[in-house]
């Protein structure tokens, strides 16, 4: 990170304190992630769609199923979208390497949610119940955890490096 | 959480097990008759179809027909013909129409609409009356005028003394009509509304007169396949309605119906017959369209059970007393044929062999592989009732290699001198099928 010079094997007090000073300025100006961001809304709306299809399947009224078709569908998308970001992140170098906890939650969840918009694309009330109903409370699980490692498929270059020193 | 986890379990291996599992379609003659065969039901990820692509008759091709009788176009390049009608001095009525289309609703709905543009059905209709006047026998008509133009998604047209009644997909419309006219201007006075709103999903209003003329019998379809659209949108719909000729009052006169796309009386008995369109989703043997005799204030099963007491989980509430009561239908058309228009053969004019029955036209749908319908059949009818199997008449709609598709046929109707005329939504186009012996 700093230039090599011919006395790069001494230290001085300057370096010292040029090394605490960088170091918290160097981790918060680390490129952000492009791709979390969508993660985070894509996960959102199917939390949501758990919420709707909770409310179809105490009320009985087909609006209710209705959003949650549409909120897994839009959740699809987003997530398409969040895949073209990751693969960015990496391209430019804002990722380090992918963080595989945090990818296998959140590529286990699509495939239960892409099951989960077909199931949804169902007619009346077993486009919900009962397996509609339980692939988006499982979704819900998943994100939760997904969400508590803080949303990130991947750790960012300049923590990255922040955690090597 | 363990019980949570093990149910979670049990549905996905549910899944799974409803992926993998055959889609593939049984023999349709299973299902023709009073008691056809019914497979259990089973709710896909992605119901089995198949889309046959809507492609134009080639130079001179026109659909088969069967022995004794040749085929040759009455009309062509039509605006999506529906509906017949023969006035008493021979003219030809043809209904151009379709349906007044409505908004997506659901993601599905965009993929739906995407394999109705591939199979042909989402041609704009003319919203408009053709007549054909074809008086010297040649089969080319010499007169092609618009007889009764700007219409709202018209369907079912009867002629009753000097009045012509046109039920658009909202209201029935009643026109003065002097024999030989060959347009009528005047607006037409509405008799009575019809059940249409924002949502239209099953438009057709299929219509016929009683024998004295007294009473318009109108069938008017579900709201959706199986109340997905909620229960509200279905008020009024599902049912075959009696208006008064000339009062306009209507009442539900039979319920429970899904799709009644043709009503008409038969000869004999002048009993009240209907072809039904039933529900999708649940199977490619699942629910078998039907004919059947409409009892007054009968119940027919839709949306809560179907041939009588099976049961349609997808509905909720259910409705085990309305279950209990409904009537199985007359006789099994086999499942996804489409029915879509029932003319009874009023004597021996066009063979022997129709001397007694319907003619049904089957527009074929893609809710099931193989293709099921895309002909016109007929149905032997004894002491009133329909039996043994029907036949097919004509045919060829569908190309052999079961992909590609020139027609479908849609209304039917006997010109004067007994043939039988068939309107063509896809080929845009009316045939007529004729005995080869007769030389008409």
């Amino acid at each position: 990170m700093l230039a090599p010079n011919r006395f790069d094997n001494l230290v001085s007090p300057v370096d010292l304190q040029g090394q605490q000073i960088r170091s918290p300025i160097s981790h918060s100006s680390a490129p952000a992630l492009l791709h979390r961001g969508f993660i985070v809304a894509g996960g959102v709306l199917l939390i949501a769609a758990f919420g709707t299809d909770c409310a179809y399947y105490s009320t009985g009224l087909w609006q209710w199923s209705n959003f949650s078709a549409w909120l897994i569908t839009a959740a699809l998308i987003v997530t398409l979208v969040a895949v073209l970001l990751l693969l960015i992140d990496f391209v430019t170098g804002r990722a380090g390497r992918i963080n595989t906890a945090s990818f296998i939650l959140v590529a286990a969840d699509a495939a239960l949610s892409l099951v989960n918009a077909f199931v949804h694309s169902r007619d009346a009330w077993t486009s919900v119940v009962p397996q509609g109903i339980l692939l988006s409370g499982a979704s819900t699980i998943l994100l939760v955890i997904a969400g508590a490692r803080g949303w990130s498929l991947a750790i960012s270059r300049g923590r990255a490096s922040g955690d090597r020193s | 959480m363990r019980t949570i986890s093990l149910r979670l379990i049990a549905a996905l291996i549910s899944l799974g097990a409803i992926a993998a599992c055959s889609s593939r379609a049984g023999d349709p003659a299973r299902q023709y008759g009073s008691d056809p065969y019914l497979p259990e039901p089973h709710e896909y990820l992605l119901p089995p179809m198949s889309v046959p692509k809507a492609i134009d008759w080639q130079g001179g091709e026109t659909p088969t027909v069967s022995a004794g009788l040749k085929v040759e176009a009455l009309a062509t390049k039509l605006e999506h013909p529906r509906t017949l009608c023969t006035l008493p001095n021979g003219d030809i009525l043809v209904v151009e129409s379709n349906s007044p289309g409505t908004e997506p609703f659901r993601p599905k709905d965009f993929i739906a609409g995407k394999v109705k543009a591939r199979a042909g059905a989402a041609a704009k209709g003319g919203n408009r009356i053709t007549l054909l006047r074809e008086a010297d026998g040649d089969g080319n008509p010499e007169l092609r005028t618009v007889f009764i133009d700007h219409l709202y998604s018209p369907y079912g047209i009867v002629l009753v003394g000097d009045t012509l009644y046109v039920a658009n997909t909202d209201a029935i419309l009643a026109f003065n009509y002097v024999p030989g006219e060959t347009r009528i201007t005047s607006p037409g006075v509405k008799l009575a509304d019809l059940p249409a709103g924002r949502l239209d999903h099953h438009w057709t209003k299929s219509m016929t007169a009683s024998a004295d003329g007294s009473k318009l019998y109108v069938g008017v379809g579900s709201n959706s396949n199986i109340t997905e659209n909620g229960m509200d949108v279905e008020e009024g719909r599902a049912a075959i309605y009696e208006v008064d000729r000339l009062t306009g009052a209507k009442r539900i006169f039979a319920s429970g119906t899904r799709n009644p796309t043709s009503v008409a009386f038969e000869p004999q008995t002048h009993q009240l017959f209907a072809v039904v369109n039933e529900r999708d989703e649940i199977g490619p043997d699942l629910v078998p369209d039907y004919l059947t005799s409409i009892q007054r204030g009968g119940f027919y099963g839709w949306p809560y059970s179907y041939w009588g007491s099976h049961v349609d989980v997808r509905v909720h509430p259910q409705r085990p007393d309305l279950v209990a009561q409904a009537i199985k239908p007359d006789y099994g058309l086999s499942s996804h044929v489409a029915p879509l228009s029932l003319l009874f053969s009023e004597g021996q004019r066009l063979s022997p062999v129709f001397a007694n029955g319907a003619f049904i036209s089957e527009h074929g749908s893609w809710d099931r592989s193989p293709l099921n319908g895309y002909q016109v059949i007929f149905v032997h009818f004894v002491n009133g009732r329909p039996v043994g199997e029907p036949m097919p008449v004509v045919t060829g709609f569908l190309g052999k290699d079961n992909e590609t598709v020139r027609g479908r046929p849609v209304g039917l109707a006997l010109d004067r001198s007994g043939a039988l005329l068939v309107a063509d939504d896809v080929g845009n186009a009316v045939w007529r099928v004729s005995a080869t012996q007769s030389g008409t």
